[in-house]
């Protein structure tokens, strides 16, 4: 399936990106390491993943068209 | 809540106050403005922040600290929220919270709880810009 997925903050400087589309993803754990050879440096940062938008703490089952989110800790105000 | 681009200029923050000013069962109006702060690290000035934020995510959230506020607080009336994305200058406003309530008593308490909901919630990030164009990634703690 294709998934996108999104990078904030320090993440989209250290990726260079803040989107990337990945296509043929079997499941969450299949797309966490093809995002790990991608961007092997985003080890090196705290960060919390987003599935449409939702703060996810447990390896979700994906679906077509997902997003999901790669996000550093939240700085506003 | 609204997410604007660079800093809330007077006459913004004088429009959202003369329109909670219309809601006349309100007997008092907490304004928080938060602005940015020319902070001093290693020698060298903050001159701005650059704000990015992931937008949908940051409507719904935002949503949910509006509910949570008017349940915990059954005094408050409205509640808006304005945050900046984009590039603010040191001295500039980039949040505003204002809430408007029956009393006072409400009106400031959740204000301020408003206040620590955006920086717990928002999905929000800032990088502070210094003089020698150099940044920095700031977190909430």
């Amino acid at each position: 399936m294709e998934i996108s997925v999104l990078f904030f903050g320090v993440l989209a400087e250290v990726t260079g990106t803040h989107i990337k589309h990945y296509r043929d993803i079997k499941s969450f754990g299949d797309l966490k390491h093809r995002i790990g050879d991608d961007f092997p440096e985003i080890v090196h940062y705290y960060f919390r993943i987003a599935v449409n938008s939702k703060i996810i703490n447990e390896d979700p089952l994906l679906s077509p068209g997902d997003v999901v989110a790669y996000m550093p800790p939240f700085a506003g105000g | 809540m609204r997410l604007i681009n660079g800093p809330l200029t007077p006459g913004a923050i004088s429009e959202i106050v003369a329109k909670g000013g219309e809601n006349q069962e309100c007997g008092a109006h907490s304004l928080f403005l938060g602005q940015v702060r020319r902070d001093e690290a290693d020698g060298k000035f903050v001159k701005a922040i650059e704000y990015s934020a992931f937008e949908e995510m940051v409507t719904m959230e935002a949503d949910k600290i509006n509910k949570s506020i008017l349940s915990e607080f059954n005094d408050v009336k409205a509640l808006e929220i304005i945050h900046s994305k984009g590039l603010v200058k040191s001295g500039g406003i980039s949040l505003l919270v204002m809430v408007s309530a029956g009393h006072r008593d409400h009106a400031s308490k959740a204000c301020a709880k408003a206040v620590e909901l955006i920086k717990e919630k928002l999905p929000i990030w800032k990088k502070e810009i210094f003089e020698d164009d150099s940044g920095h990634w700031k977190q909430n703690e």
